[in-house]
């Protein structure tokens, strides 16, 4: 049995990249999502379940996969609303928001350990963010934001060889 | 001295100027036996600072945020048979001095009032809750 521990801040780690290579952990220009309270890479696979009159029990075929990955994190000015990567990343240059209200296709991985070292593994994919939410109460003066990535098409697991 | 604290003493230092309260710079100490408070009546004497600090959100990237919570204490004692004929103004200047200090998520003051003998102490406690 391995577990796979979150001990450091270099662990469970969601980078983003306007190509696949940038989006990598430790990608050149990755933009490395600050301040994420938590993480969940969700790969459903789609199906439907089925009835026959000869037997007692339901039967099931699998359909398309549906993935998506959320967080909730607490909002960063610079990456929320745009900073500077001077044309590098995009994602940056506009912002969270902005990349999500143009519908940017992006590309993005998650770390599940530190993500760049041989033998550790990390998911990647590209897709749209949206379901930002920005919150702010005085009972906990922070703005937070949940946010989804809808994933086009597959999550591909990758080992770093 | 904390800076709060320096900042409340200057701001009811100047609510209460012209009222039948002085304040004192020194800490309620005791002397003799007895708090300062109680030998020098009708002086306000302000407390240390009191800090605590509480988990606000923990972050994975562990740049996690915290609430400072300060409380300071200050101390007034007068005769409780002849009770200051501006007490209520008194009250009034010392609760609306934690408006002084600002940067802060909340800003709270109240009093409560014990008597001993012939006097009376009002006990005003400050409370400035603020991120980091």
């Amino acid at each position: 049995m391995a577990v796979i521990n979150v001990t450091s801040g270099s662990q469970a780690v969601l980078t983003l990249g306007t190509t696949d290579a940038m989006s990598l952990p430790g990608g050149t220009d990755g933009l490395i999502l600050p301040l994420m309270q938590d993480v969940t890479v969700s790969a459903t696979t789609g199906t439907v379940r089925y009835s026959v009159l000869s037997s007692p029990s339901s039967s099931a075929f699998t359909t398309v996969n549906e993935n998506s990955v959320t967080l909730n994190m607490l909002l960063d000015g610079p990456v929320f609303f745009g900073g500077s990567s001077a044309g590098l990343n995009l994602i940056l240059d506009n912002g969270l928001l902005k990349t999500s209200i143009d519908k940017t296709e992006i590309f993005w991985s998650v770390a599940f350990n530190e993500g760049n070292t041989t033998g550790e593994y990390f998911v990647k994919g590209k897709g749209f963010l949206t379901g930002l939410t920005p919150t702010a109460s005085l009972d906990a003066a922070i703005w937070i934001s949940p946010m989804e990535i809808v994933v086009n098409g597959e999550i591909t697991k990758v080992i770093v060889s | 001295m904390s800076v709060i604290r320096s900042s409340l003493i200057t701001q009811l230092t100047t609510n209460l100027a012209g009222s039948n309260v002085s304040v004192s710079s020194e800490l309620p100490f005791e002397s003799g036996g007895d708090v300062l408070y109680s030998k020098n009546m009708k002086t306000l004497y302000v407390d240390e600072e009191q800090i605590s600090q509480d988990t606000l959100y923990e972050v994975l990237d562990r740049s996690n945020f915290l609430t400072n919570t300060s409380t300071v204490n200050a101390y007034l004692q007068v005769d409780a048979k002849t009770q200051l004929t501006d007490i209520n103004a008194i009250i009034s200047s010392v609760l609306s001095a934690k408006s002084v200090i600002t940067g802060t998520i909340t800003s709270e003051s109240d009093y409560d009032t014990e008597i001993d003998l012939d006097h009376i102490v009002y006990t005003f406690e400050y409370r400035f809750e603020k991120t980091v």
